[in-house]
């Protein structure tokens, strides 16, 4: 039996539940044991468990990783100058790549870059070796250098589609096509959320725009859209209209809601629409943020020595304190949260060149990156929690004719890294050849980061399905094979 | 994969009819037709084999007969798609297998001797939506407890009747009249209204109310805001800077053509090329603002060129998505790679839109609210002064750096300037001297043509933006991998080679944006009226009968139900493309007034409600969500078009934008205008739109997602306009409602559901009622509350 059933068999459960057993009343007080805890120790009984889809699911198997952080770099940043350190091209630089690397390669956009004026452009930083497993690293990543002994570095990432937005797509759903689900949305509909009082899946941004496609990048697609993943405002009011409108008591709102939930419940029961167990969960995770939130977002419990270490600077919205707050949420047992950082298009043009444009942005998200892994193992957070960074793709070993310096989209080969969560510590998976333009050896395609990613919390990519226009869908679609080598 | 599953789908119903004769024509031909013609067809003939013909099927390839006529066990098709033949793969090849009734037929109908017609005509390999639709049978029903009221229900019921499940009841009155309120005019019926219709016990009770309400100018309202999502409508330039634009004598011309039923094809016309009429009129011109709806970036540093061909890729790509439902944009840089769409397709169509012009159009209109360009103008002079000031030293080096022979080339007015003594100098001469001295300063260009842009509208005059037809054309060529820097060879205007042909106008001229317009209008045209057909279809019962409304090409997914697409596209054409004339027809038939409750039986016979066995509950679209609050409260503003409102907004939410836009609430009943006439920036749309998933503006949408979220619940709960509703309401309950607190209740309540409470609603809420107004000092407190909790049930913004 798939453990997984859609929620196509919800609404006769549902009639016939409230019909044979609940009023109103029990409904709501099934309901009202939710509002307790803030982090939700056991599955909860029968009744509430099919009204909170958020609830946590065992997984199918033993799983490494509870929660993931996702450090999503917006735009693809150059390998070449980060990770995949490449002496030798720095020897052809100028020179054309060699025909036979582009012979049978659909390359389609690339054209333009061949026939013109791009030749191989030779690394822009120096590297060195870091730690006890000896990995490369660039000079711009110094406090990076300082964590290549707690992750796996894959050198060997490839994807499919070479534009921006279907290219994130891509990475988030496993497909360039609209409406499919995101990873995040895939983990929490297969194992819900600890969180009762923040949503299962939070997205939050920093950098001086939003990632290209916007809300498709963690969109729920056609799974139930309590899966979808809710961005967050680092300050102020960390979400538009969170706070009650004035002359509303705290017991009035209370009132209110209760009212609410139960005639929705009333209607659920009359209509079978299951889009209604979504609502009431909704309202009461709005009245439950209301004060999560702004504590989730008020900092001034966090140390002096932890603000430092992340590079924190007061009332400054960044990546570092989006990367604190991911551990926070964390803690609170939010199962997927995603950090969007832009811009890495690094194409040579005007305010993407990876002069000092590239340099102001691995400075964002050097020290904050590197602190968020830090401090996870150091609170003991680390082994539950997956840490992935990682862009939509990476960039071209040849270079762009451009004002400046830069090159183009590359999906052959590039850089990720993870960390934490049953990831071996300390190595550094894959190899590109010489010019770092096709993986050589561990070839790791999306598909199977997705598939290892899957396994590391638990689920098969195979069984984690739902059925949709006919089919069984997955996160993999018909693909993916986990990478054994990047297991602990 | 998932196409061929609902193909195997769509066939297995028919096929599941055990026992009677296979008819060749009917069953057998279309099954051939969709698994195996594509290779063994007119393009291909894998093995020698043709499989179009019942004939040819019978001569075979080059492993012999395909079909023994008698024999169906012994006959190569059997074998193979069983995939029991000992040398040939299983059929179809490295697709899914035919399921078990396929085979069935398949071999019932070798077995009684293969019969076809004479004369076959082979069947056409191309993809369905490629080929033109015809109009098709009604089918009969045979079971007289299925309800059919018109030519949907055969089609729709025939299938539900070969599946063996029964149509859901109509709903009951209060439902249906909300459901047609909120269907056709977005907003919810009022008690007189609804009582009228409840207590109507006349035979066409309900086809009166359908009449009353496509005749009532909100109708223009609701499904001008559907085509305006198409359209990409928005107040703002887009990019990062964003400034506001006048375009809304557009959108009020969409409204207008939906409430004078302007037939499709004239709505199309008009819009790709009204100028382009003999003596066109000014509203002819107006509806070219269609597709002024691009972005214009505005940043300083940019490449015009660059940013005027983004415009026309839009332009191509939203004219095949609006009118073809293709996805017709991958070709922008190569072939496309599963429809048969090539680049050089692309550029021809890109010829037609390659050669206009970008006028405003400045029609007189005193009642204009400038209040928008006002604050922008205002924005722009400031901007382009504090620029001024630190940018006063490299004037002053320009001016030392003049040599005298440039000087003496200066125009006089230049001249003039240069002479004024720097504290004496206006504005505009330091813009005229930095302009002329300064050329080269991308960043004084960009703020200098933003102020004049926002100079230029007049008092008294209100401006749209319009396309019209340039003197001198453009050559267009071919953009190498889409890269307009990288030229290819030059294509004239045309239509995709896969597509019927374009009329050649008169002899010598090259076709132009008219002759395209008529050609997407022509009853050739495949496309046009099922993708139309369907996208209404959709609104009606959340999904359109190809589910990818925006991909009818081969990597879409098959129609539910063929036969009834495309009597409805044929259909529109026969009423002379009246979009009135098809709504009627689709909310009087039983199918749209079943009742929406899910069944038990349901959910595994038809989990996804495929086969329209009920009605769908929708939860209402963003602005109909604030609409129907407007109209419970009772501070509904029903004024039609004009400029776009400012109603309140969160605080914060215009400042996550790159340039801070000033939003000042309207304190008078433009406050309380619908929804779709919120002036929408693209940069910093208002959240309450966005939250609920009113489309961006950047690229037509051509369906709405509906999410359902927590930050939905915190708006409905919390935000500063929805309390004001709740408080509104409250006092409207306490001034309109006679009797008892009970009959307020009901009176609250049936404002925002139509329908009286039930026993166990009406108990809950007057708990809570009570409740609040013994805790409180004012009564109103207490209905307020109430109406609070009215306004935010799932119900009130769901069309049941």
């Amino acid at each position: 039996m798939n453990p997984f059933d859609s929620s196509a068999s919800l609404p006769g459960l549902t009639r016939r539940h409230f019909f044979s057993q609940c009023g109103l009343g029990v409904g709501s007080i099934a309901l009202a044991s939710m509002l307790g805890e803030r982090r939700i120790s056991a599955a909860p009984t029968g009744g509430v468990k099919l009204v909170n889809p958020m609830a946590p699911k065992h997984p199918q198997f033993s799983p490494r990783a509870k929660n993931v952080i996702y450090l999503f770099m917006a735009g693809g940043p150059s390998q070449l100058e980060l990770f995949d350190h490449k002496p030798q091209l720095a020897e052809f630089h100028g020179k054309d790549i060699p025909a036979s690397f582009l012979e049978g390669k659909r390359f389609a956009f690339m054209d333009s870059s061949f026939k013109g004026a791009a030749r191989l452009l030779g690394p822009q930083r120096q590297f060195r070796q870091h730690g006890q497993s000896g990995a490369w690293v660039s000079e711009i990543f110094p406090h990076t250098g300082g964590i290549v002994d707690d992750i796996t570095l894959v050198k060997s990432c490839a994807t499919n589609l070479f534009n921006h937005a279907p290219a994130k797509l891509f990475m988030n759903t496993g497909t360039g096509q609209f409406g499919r689900p995101s990873m995040g949305a895939w983990v929490t509909y297969g194992i819900g959320s600890e969180a009762n009082d923040l949503p299962g899946f939070v997205v939050l941004q920093s950098g001086p725009r939003g990632p290209r496609g916007g809300a498709v990048n963690w969109s729920s697609g056609f799974l139930p859209t309590t899966y979808q993943g809710v961005p967050l405002r680092g300050q102020g009011e960390p979400i538009l209209n969170l706070t009650t409108p004035a002359g509303v008591s705290a017991s009035k709102q209370r009132a209110t809601l209760d009212a609410i939930r139960d005639l929705n419940l009333a209607r659920l029961v009359e209509t079978g629409d299951p889009e209604i167990t979504t609502r009431i969960s909704a309202y009461e995770m709005a009245y439950r943020m209301q004060s999560s939130a702004p504590e989730l977002i008020d900092l001034s419990g966090e140390s002096p020595e932890t603000l430092k270490l992340y590079g924190i600077e007061e009332n400054k919205p960044s990546f570092a304190r989006n990367c604190l707050l991911a551990r926070r949420l964390v803690e609170l047992g939010v199962r997927f949260v995603q950090l969007y950082h832009t811009n890495w298009d690094s194409h040579g043009g005007p305010g993407e060149n990876l002069e000092e444009d590239f340099e102001k942005v691995c400075h964002d998200v050097d020290q904050g990156q590197a602190a968020l892994v830090k401090d996870l193992k150091a609170r003991g957070l680390l082994k539950d929690t997956l840490v992935i960074w990682g862009g939509e793709f990476g960039r071209t070993p040849m270079g762009e004719p451009r004002n400046k310096t830069g090159r183009n989209h590359h999906i052959d080969a590039f850089t990720m890294w993870f960390a934490g969560g049953g990831v071996k510590a300390g190595q550094v998976l894959g190899e590109t050849d010489d010019f770092g333009f096709n993986a050589v050896h561990d070839r790791a395609h999306v598909h199977d980061l997705h598939a290892t990613i899957l396994h590391l919390l638990g689920l098969d990519h195979e069984k984690l399905t739902f059925r949709f226009q006919g089919r069984e869908f997955r996160l993999t679609d018909v693909e993916g094979e986990v990478l054994t080598k990047m297991l602990a | 994969m998932n196409r061929f599953i609902a193909i195997v789908l769509g066939f297995s119903a028919a096929a599941s009819l055990t026992a009677a004769p296979a008819d060749y024509s009917r069953d057998v031909k279309p099954l051939l037709a969709a698994q195996c013609v594509k290779c063994h067809g007119k393009s291909q003939q894998k093995g020698q084999l043709r499989l179009d013909t019942a004939a040819a099927a019978k001569t075979g390839g080059k492993h012999g007969p395909a079909v023994k006529p008698g024999k169906g066990t012994a006959s190569l098709m059997i074998q193979a798609v069983e995939g029991k033949h000992a040398e040939l793969p299983r059929m179809p090849y490295k697709r899914p297998p035919l399921d078990a009734p396929q085979i069935a037929l398949l071999k019932r109908w070798i077995d009684a001797g293969a019969p076809a017609p004479a004369n076959e005509q082979p069947s056409d390999d191309r993809h369905w939506a490629f080929i033109a639709p015809v109009r098709p049978a009604v089918p009969l029903i045979r079971n007289p407890q299925f309800a059919i009221r018109n030519s949907i229900d055969s089609f729709i019921r025939a299938r539900l009747e070969q599946a063996k499940i029964k149509p859901s009841p109509e709903a009951d009155r209060y439902t249906l009249i909300r459901r047609l309120s909120l269907d056709l005019t977005g907003l919810p019926p009022t008690i007189a209204e609804i009582d009228a219709f409840v207590n109507d016990r006349s035979a066409d009770a309900y086809a009166k109310l359908v009449d009353r309400l496509l005749d009532s100018p909100h109708y223009g309202e609701r499904w001008g805001r559907w085509w305006l999502d198409v359209a990409r409508y928005a107040d703002s330039n887009g990019y990062s800077i964003d400034a506001p634009r006048q375009i809304w004598k557009y959108r009020d011309w969409v409204i207008n053509a939906f409430n004078r039923d302007l037939p499709f094809d004239q709505f199309t016309i008009e819009q790709l090329a009204g100028d382009l009429l003999p003596n066109a009129t000014a509203e002819q011109k107006i509806a070219t603002g269609f597709h002024r709806n691009t972005q214009i970036n505005q940043e300083g540093g940019i490449d015009k060129e660059q940013f005027r061909i983004e415009s026309v890729f839009d332009r191509v790509n939203t004219t095949m998505t609006a009118w073809q439902g293709v996805t017709f944009g991958c070709a922008q840089c190569h072939d496309h790679k599963f429809d048969p769409f090539t680049q050089k397709d692309y550029y021809r169509l890109f010829a037609f839109l390659n050669n206009q012009d970008e006028p405003t159009l400045e029609l007189p209109d005193p009642s204009a609210d400038r209040s928008a360009l006002e604050m922008e103008r205002a924005e722009a002079l400031g901007d382009l002064e504090r620029y001024l000031g630190t940018a006063g030293g490299d004037l002053d080096r320009a001016e030392a750096a003049l040599s005298e022979e440039s000087r003496a080339a200066l125009k006089s007015a230049v001249l003039k300037a240069l002479k004024t003594p720097l504290a004496k100098r206006t504005l505009a001469q330091t813009r005229l001297l930095h302009a002329e001295l300064r050329a080269n300063d991308q960043e004084f260009k960009a703020k200098n043509d933003r102020l004049a842009r926002a100079e230029s509208s007049k008092a008294g005059m209100v401006s749209t933006m319009v396309l019209a037809e340039s003197a001198k054309p453009r050559e267009t060529v071919m953009f190498i991998k889409g890269d307009f820097t990288r030229r290819g060879e030059p294509v004239q205007s045309d239509v995709p080679a896969a597509l019927p042909r374009l009329v050649a106008p008169p002899s010598g001229k090259t076709p132009n944006r008219l002759d395209l317009a008529r050609w997407l209008v022509s009853p050739e045209n495949p496309l046009t009226a099922r993708v139309a057909m369907n996208r209404i279809w959709q609104q009606y019962f959340g999904k359109g009968l190809v589910e990818t409304e925006n991909d009818f090409g081969t990597m879409g997914l098959p129609p539910s139900h063929p036969e009834l697409l495309d009597w409805l596209a044929t259909e529109l054409i026969r009423q002379k493309w009246s979009l009135k004339a098809m709504h009627r027809l689709i909310v009087n038939s039983a199918t749209y007034q079943q009742s929406s409750h899910a069944r038990p039986d349901l959910a595994l016979k038809d989990p996804n409600n495929k086969l329209l066995a009920r009605q769908n509950r929708l939860r209402l679209d963003a602005e109909i969500v604030r609409d129907v609050m407007l109209g419970a409260s009772g501070l509904l503003s029903p004024k039609v078009g004009g400029p776009s409102v400012y109603p309140p907004i969160p605080d914060g939410a215009m400042s996550l934008g790159q340039v801070k836009r000033q939003w000042k609430p309207a304190q008078d009943s433009e406050r309380y205008r619908r929804g779709m006439y919120t002036f929408y920036y693209r940069a910093t749309p208002h959240p309450s739109l966005s939250v609920f998933d009113a489309p961006d503006a950047f690229s037509a949408c051509t369906r709405r997602i509906r999410s359902n979220t927590p930050l939905q619940a915190l708006t409905l709960l919390n935000d500063q306009a929805c309390y004001e509703f709740s408080q509104a309401l409250g006092e409207r309950v306490l001034r309109e409602g006679q009797g008892s607190d009970g009959e307020r209740l009901d009176l609250a309540f049936r404002l925002c559901l139509a329908r009286p409470p039930q026993a166990k609603e009406r108990e809950r809420l007057q708990q809570l009622f009570t409740q609040q107004k013994t805790a409180a000092a004012d009564e109103r407190e207490a209905w307020a509350t109430l109406a609070r909790v009215l306004l935010n049930l799932d119900e009130t913004i769901t069309r049941e």
